[in-house]
């Protein structure tokens, strides 16, 4: 089949197949909630569903590893693709066992909540998979929508709602922005092709450079509102207190890491030959994202806000090497994006699992941890030491990649600025180790066990955290061959 | 199609749709801003229809003006104390200072731009497509996806809503009524 | 044929309009009418340059089309946690939900 231009347009549905998995995953996991009782159905078949569906397509996307394909000149299927198909149901999974006992307790519609996470997977896959801008922007809708309903599933918590309204509507308007950019784009570009903006990019834009730069600054500015990067970043912390606590570490790793796929894939190709035009903007934000991020976490006291506070740091990071774009920052980003999902999820597991046994979000809550639970202390303790770059850690190695990657690229202040600024975040992470290790136990002081799911998650993630410290270079080796494709 | 009826019509949808926008602006009253509301979209489903859109322009009076405005009376309704005295107060010069200048840097690009001459596509001799066959074609064949993404999205929209206002005392009423106790005891605040 | 800056400086004055409104309204449902105000915005441009620089393959008016539909849900699911803020607290205006520090 051919389009109106003469394309030939393939049809290979198979190609969707892990997505058309998760999608009927989805709908099986809300219509087995809904008929429950007529089925005779405990309320844990529902975690287990959506993790069966979730294996099946993180091991379908495997099907297509080093081959590159397209379905009807709208997604890619790539190495780059299989890669976030891989991280991202990966991640569901982890938040999805890891969580189940607090969601069984905190969350008022469960099966809503799981389906939620499965459709938000989804989205996060084609934002990175989209050739099209209409397919990444209905793709960002879909990612954005779970997000906002999700945000709201909190019993009997009043900041559940409110932090979802401020959510939904600050979300709109940011996608008002993104999208005015993107007509500007088309009325530049003439096409949403992802492949064709770039050529006529590349030709020269004469006089239409005004309406791209306008373009670009609406562009960075929707974007970085979704991947709440300083200035645009008001509603997280709000967004992140207000939400429950796994739909909190979802937001901060996987619509964090979708956002940043997406930017990757924009401007290391239809943008690309805009590079002078966009350098500049990304660099400030970049900038502003880690400065702000980190000293406004000084001076958190609840857990939810302060790791907020850590993800937009860590936001500014991953910007620092879209400013820089070249095979080696992408790399060193996608590497850095998977050392900083299995450390952010580290920590966000060991926090619900600590929310589940004492019900407080408090820093000063975390008081004589070490004597309580030593494991999760450790986790803990781990987890913050790899976010704040401490060496022998997944963050430190992937931390030095990425900056070196920025220095290299001609941006040594910004590498320096985030040098610093990542030895500013050691110290809110010391606050928290702090309350575990230095202080006695506030009230009961007898030791108590995790579940047996919720040793599992943090072991996994544990030993991933000190592995990729370690011996990162498979990791790599992936992240490389990902990002090969991107530059033609 | 060079006719004079075509300029006119555009200027008179123009003023409606810009002075309805205002008015939504202004008001103090949420139904009478919603009123502003389908004014301003009606007047654009005719810009759309001057534009040669004739889908867009219908599927805008459908959804928009039907269907939204629909939605945003209900809502209204069932917030009582929300509809009236809408008085603006936040960020008020801000806000203007902000939307004036927006209005200026985007409105001088759009019309500093030759766009025209540019594209190098013949404006005036262009035929005007036959839109509606070929969005349905587009639709189905070549946006198939995202037309299956949009419906996903819409149906999780759905189950969102209705996830959204469902009342927690029917939900502990049915709850009570249907056997849960072999699920574990579960937790009952209010 | 009517200039094409017409409808782009149309467009603009739309968009302009509704972020005024979100910046200066109180009310999230009026907040949510500005956002749609800004999306109206870009759906004129969207099906301009559609017009006018697309019309054989007019994947912009498409690009308008899923804009709308986009929409339409959008404010199904805010009014949904309007209302659900509403029945918690008795006010709609989002200065007066402010149990979280912005």
């Amino acid at each position: 089949m051919r389009d109106i231009l003469g394309h030939s347009l393939n049809f290979q549905y198979e190609l969707l197949l892990p997505e058309i998995i998760i999608a009927i995953t989805a709908t099986l996991v809300v219509g087995a909630d809904a008929f429950r009782n007529e089925l005779r159905l405990g309320r844990r078949i529902l975690p287990w569903l959506s993790v069966i569906g979730l294996v099946a397509a993180l091991v379908v996307s495997l099907l297509w590893i080093d081959t590159q394909r397209n379905f009807a000149r709208l997604i890619t299927i790539d190495n780059y693709t299989t890669f976030f198909r891989v991280l991202f149901t990966a991640t569901a999974i982890v938040v999805i066992v890891g969580s189940h006992e607090y969601v069984e307790r905190h969350i008022g519609h469960i099966g809503e909540f799981y389906a939620l996470i499965l459709l938000s997977t989804v989205g996060a896959i084609y934002m990175a998979a989209a050739r099209d801008l209409l397919t990444a922007y209905v793709a960002i809708e879909v990612l954005s929508f779970s997000l906002y309903v999700a945000v709201s599933l909190a019993r009997n918590d009043p900041r559940s709602g409110e932090a979802a309204l401020k959510y939904t509507l600050l979300g709109g308007v940011a996608s008002a922005m993104l999208l005015y950019g993107l007509s500007l784009l088309y009325g530049v570009a003439g096409s949403t092709q992802y492949t064709e903006i770039s050529g006529a990019l590349a030709a020269g834009t004469g006089g239409m450079t005004l309406p791209l730069i306008l373009g670009l600054v609406l562009i960075v500015a929707g974007l970085g509102f979704k991947a709440s990067a300083v200035p645009f970043h008001m509603y997280t912390p709000d967004a992140y207190e207000g939400a429950p606590l796994p739909i909190t570490a979802y937001i901060s790793a996987t619509s964090k890491a979708a956002v940043l796929a997406l930017f990757l894939r924009w401007f290391s190709g239809p943008l690309l030959p805009a590079l002078p035009d966009w350098q500049w903007m990304v660099a400030l934000i970049a900038v502003l994202t880690m400065g702000l991020g980190n000293l406004v976490a000084l001076q958190q006291r609840n857990i939810k806000r302060l790791l907020a506070y850590s993800s937009i740091g860590q936001v500014g990071y991953m910007l620092m090497a879209i400013t820089t774009v070249s095979v080696v920052s992408a790399s060193a980003l996608l590497l850095h994006i998977g050392g900083y999902l299995v450390t952010n999820l580290a920590v966000f597991m060991a926090v619900i699992a600590f929310y589940n046994r004492t019900g407080t979000e408090e820093i000063s809550g975390f008081r004589g941890l070490a004597q309580t639970n030593p494991y999760l202390a450790l986790v803990i303790t781990a987890g913050m030491f790899s976010l704040g770059g401490m060496p022998l850690l997944a963050g430190f190695l992937t931390k030095f990649i990425l900056f070196t990657a920025a220095a290299d690229g001609g941006f040594l202040w910004l590498a320096t600025f985030a040098v610093i600024m990542s030895t500013v975040s050691l110290y809110y992470y010391l606050q928290v180790i702090k309350q575990m290790y230095l202080y006695q136990p506030d009230g009961d002081a007898r030791r108590w066990r995790l579940s047996p799911t919720g040793y599992l998650t943090t072991a996994v993630l544990l030993a991933g955290t000190v592995v990729l410290g370690v011996y990162a270079t498979p990791l790599y080796t992936l992240a490389d061959r990902a990002t090969r494709v991107l530059f033609v | 199609m060079e006719s004079i009826g075509i300029i006119v019509a555009f200027w008179a949808l123009a003023v409606t749709t810009v002075g309805a926008a205002l008015g939504v602006l202004v008001s103090r009253n949420l139904l009478h801003a919603i009123f502003f509301l389908i004014t301003s979209f009606l007047g654009m489903a005719g810009l759309f229809i001057t534009l040669s859109a004739d889908f867009i322009a219908a599927a805008q009076v459908l959804i928009y003006a039907g269907a939204i405005s629909v939605l945003l009376v209900f809502a209204m309704m069932l917030t009582p104390l929300a509809s009236r005295d809408n008085a603006n107060s936040l960020y008020l010069a801000p806000g203007a200072l902000a939307g004036l200048g927006l209005a200026a840097i985007v409105g001088f690009v759009a019309v500093d731009t030759p766009w025209a001459e540019l594209a190098g596509s013949t404006l005036a001799e262009r035929s005007f497509p036959d839109t509606v066959r070929t969005i349905g074609a587009q639709l189905i064949g070549r946006y198939v996806l995202a037309f299956e993404l949009a419906s996903v999205l819409l149906l999780f929209a759905l189950i969102g809503a209705v996830v959204l206002v469902h009342d927690r005392a029917a939900e502990r009423g049915a709850a009570a009524a249907a056997e849960e106790a072999g699920t574990g005891p579960r937790e009952e605040a209010t | 044929m009517i200039p094409m800056e017409n409808f782009l400086l149309l467009s603009a004055v739309l968009f302009a309009i509704g972020f005024y409104g979100v910046l200066a309204r109180r009310s999230a449902i009026l907040i949510l009418i500005s956002v749609e105000l800004m999306l109206a915005g870009v759906a004129i441009n969207f099906v301009t340059f559609a017009t006018y620089l697309d019309s054989q393959a007019f994947s912009g008016a498409i690009f308008a089309l899923f804009v709308i539909t986009v929409a339409a849900a959008e404010v199904g699911l805010a009014l949904g946690i309007v209302l659900r803020i509403f029945r918690e607290r008795q006010t709609a205006n989002v200065d007066e939900v402010d149990t979280l520090k912005w």
